[in-house]
């Protein structure tokens, strides 16, 4: 009986404190919406640069007329059994701008379709499958098989910066050239007709990938806890109000938490770029001094965050529910596990008002490819003023909790 | 002794949740003076503190401090305030607790050094000074703010419960303090729900359901009550003040 009393009395204080309640009621089912939605598992707008040089034409032997031309358009057909819901095609006339556009941060993919594409895949068909019969013009030709054909391979230039869309975009790619290739009754795979180069040699594994999210969601989580809980414990124990009754501005105490936490955050972000690369030898061929400049950023707007949260808390535990209710969705959101070019647009727009979304690709393009300051211009600006609005913020959060204490 | 008005309120209203705490309460106390504000439990004093020291807004009225509208951040550094919480870092050691506050008030390391001297030896916690807060019992935590709110020498003191759970021996050690710093010109506001501790103070102000019952000295309150100890006096004006409503 007496633990039931124990337990009625526990039920009873949940209920009693309404925030708690909210969040408990609240709390499973936002994250399975947000799960669900935030990652559809298809992709969208990819944009890849297409060349296409087929003639579209195949000449082939045959047992009754000689060599006659078949205009089978294979290129085209690729292209046309291609995921439009999944890809932006832009079709361009040079090779070499095509590959090199690969650089662009939107471009995922170059595909250059040689002139004789047509032609060595359907001899190469007919030459797998020995002789063939088609219908031409009305007629039954037998196709005979002929010496193999030295086309040059379809070149494939790949983005493998997101491991998880070039893998994506291959398994695309791959499905429509096996749609092509059927047509043909053809048994040469898809891996034959490529020659494949990925700008990243392939060096980046998931692992890689999904390390700087990772980083910077581990420093959300520890920065924004221990300052809300800090912030928290400095106005229940009053000693909040004891400092903002001398002669020290909510400014410069909030400067001062600032301060404090943007240190413990560089200290931690160090240990966990650190301890990445030598237990798990994570990819790091950036410039530290931008990566830090990134924390640094992040970690002063995650102050903002934290002080906004010990606004809303009542007490510490609140605080903590609080702070897991905004970091866990911004983990789905962010584009750490799965790219936010899976996301439905429904679901963006929080992508996109995520701190985490930027330090995460900025980091990413530090980390893995080794951007520079002019790489993340955009990532930085945001941050920046990320930085600069929860800073203000905090300063009229930290005014009001002493005054109201 | 009375020079001129240092703490001026008038008019002072503040409800929270639509219950009203206090109600069209005026005061003023003078430099040098030593007021005891005391009442019984949910009086309104803390809240009366409050509003005095800027910390809450009035829903009516005005408090003055030292010349100044309040809030200023004109008089704070010549204000002290002895919360009724704790308002100390537990994880910190005392001193540490009074090197910080005494930063706040731009006081030199040595300085500091040199009053929490001082003010450890008031608060008889010297043998404590290395020892963290957390470690000390309620009524040592209390004397440890007490000594930070008169770490900077302020001119004018509030302190809010400062003998609640001090032993009798400290309790009159901490009011004759009160009194020497009085007679230094400094002004000090102190609560009390012990009725008969504000027989030391200069002026006495009796408080109940946010209003207040009187003011004045010990023996003006005595006599106007025809009671021979503070306790009665209170108990008699309360029931004035029930029967009025």
């Amino acid at each position: 009986m007496k633990t039931f009393a124990v337990a009625r009395n526990v039920l009873r204080r949940v209920i009693n404190d309404v925030r708690t309640l909210a969040l408990i009621v609240i709390l499973p089912l936002f994250f399975v919406l947000l799960y669900g939605n935030s990652f559809s598992g298809s992709y969208r707008d990819l944009t890849i640069v297409l060349v296409n040089q087929d003639n579209g034409l195949a000449s082939v032997r045959t047992a009754e007329v000689g060599r006659i031309t078949l205009d089978v358009g294979l290129a085209k057909a690729f292209t046309d059994a291609l995921d439009r819901e999944m890809f932006d095609v832009v079709e361009i006339e040079d090779p070499d701008e095509a590959a090199a556009r690969v650089q662009e941060p939107d471009v995922w993919a170059a595909l250059v379709f040689p002139r004789p594409f047509s032609n060595a895949v359907v001899n190469e068909a007919v030459r797998a499958s020995g002789e063939r019969r088609v219908i031409v013009d009305g007629d039954t030709v037998t196709l005979l098989p002929s010496d193999p054909i030295e086309a040059p391979l379809t070149r494939l230039v790949i983005d493998d910066g997101n491991p998880l869309i070039a893998s994506a975009i291959r398994g695309a790619f791959n499905e429509a050239f096996a749609e092509v290739l059927a047509s043909q009754q053809s048994s040469v795979t898809a891996e034959t007709l490529l020659e494949v180069e990925a700008l990243y040699g392939g060096a980046i594994r998931m692992l890689d990938f999904t390390a700087p999210g990772i980083i910077g969601f581990a420093m959300t989580l520890i920065t924004v806890m221990l300052t809300a809980m800090a912030v928290v414990r400095e106005r229940t124990s009053g000693t909040l109000t004891r400092i903002l009754i001398a002669p020290i501005s909510a400014w410069q105490v909030t400067l001062g938490y600032t301060l404090a936490f943007s240190l413990i955050g560089i200290f931690q972000a160090a240990e966990l770029f650190l301890a990445s690369q030598i237990l798990f030898d994570i990819r790091f061929i950036g410039n530290p001094g931008v990566a830090a400049l990134i924390i640094i950023l992040f970690t002063v707007g995650l102050q903002g965050i934290a002080t906004l949260i010990s606004t809303l808390a009542k007490n510490e535990a609140q605080a903590m529910q609080f702070v897991l209710f905004l970091l866990i969705p911004s983990l789905m959101v962010s584009g750490v596990f799965w790219p936010l070019e899976t996301m439905p647009p429904t679901i963006r727009p929080l992508s996109y008002v995520s701190p985490l979304t930027y330090a995460n690709s900025s980091l990413r393009k530090v980390m893995l490819m080794g951007g520079g300051v002019g790489d993340i211009r955009l990532e930085l600006a945001v941050l920046g003023a990320f930085a600069l609005v929860m800073l203000a913020l905090s300063v009229l959060s930290m005014r009001r909790q002493g005054y109201t204490a | 002794m009375a020079g001129e008005q240092v703490v001026r309120a008038e008019g002072i209203q503040k409800s929270f949740e639509r219950r009203i705490v206090l109600n069209d309460l005026s005061l003023s106390v003078a430099q040098g003076q030593l007021y005891g504000l005391a009442g019984s439990n949910g009086a309104g004093k803390t809240t009366l503190i409050r509003t005095l020291c800027g910390i809450l807004r009035p829903d009516k009225g005005e408090a003055h401090l030292l010349g100044w509208r309040m809030p200023s951040s004109r008089v704070r550094s010549q204000l002290g305030y002895m919360p009724q919480d704790f308002a100390v870092y537990e994880d910190l050691t005392v001193l540490q607790n009074l090197e910080f506050f005494g930063g706040l008030y731009e006081l030199r390391r040595s300085q500091i050094r040199g009053r929490a001297d001082e003010l450890l030896d008031l608060v008889q916690l010297s043998d404590r000074k290395k020892q963290r807060v957390g470690t000390l019992s309620g009524g040592m935590r209390r004397r440890v703010s007490l000594a930070i709110s008169l770490l900077h020498k302020p001119r004018l003191i509030f302190l809010d419960e400062p003998t609640a759970g001090v032993d009798p021996k400290l309790r009159r050690t901490l009011w004759n303090d009160f009194n020497r710093l009085a007679s230094e010109d400094v002004t000090l506001i102190v609560t009390t729900h012990m009725v008969e501790e504000v027989l030391r103070c200069h002026v006495v102000g009796f408080l109940s359901a946010g209003r207040l019952l009187t003011e004045g000295t010990p023996e003006e309150i005595l006599s106007e009550t025809q009671t021979s100890n503070l306790d009665d006096a209170f108990i008699v004006l309360q029931e004035r003040g029930e029967a009025k409503r």
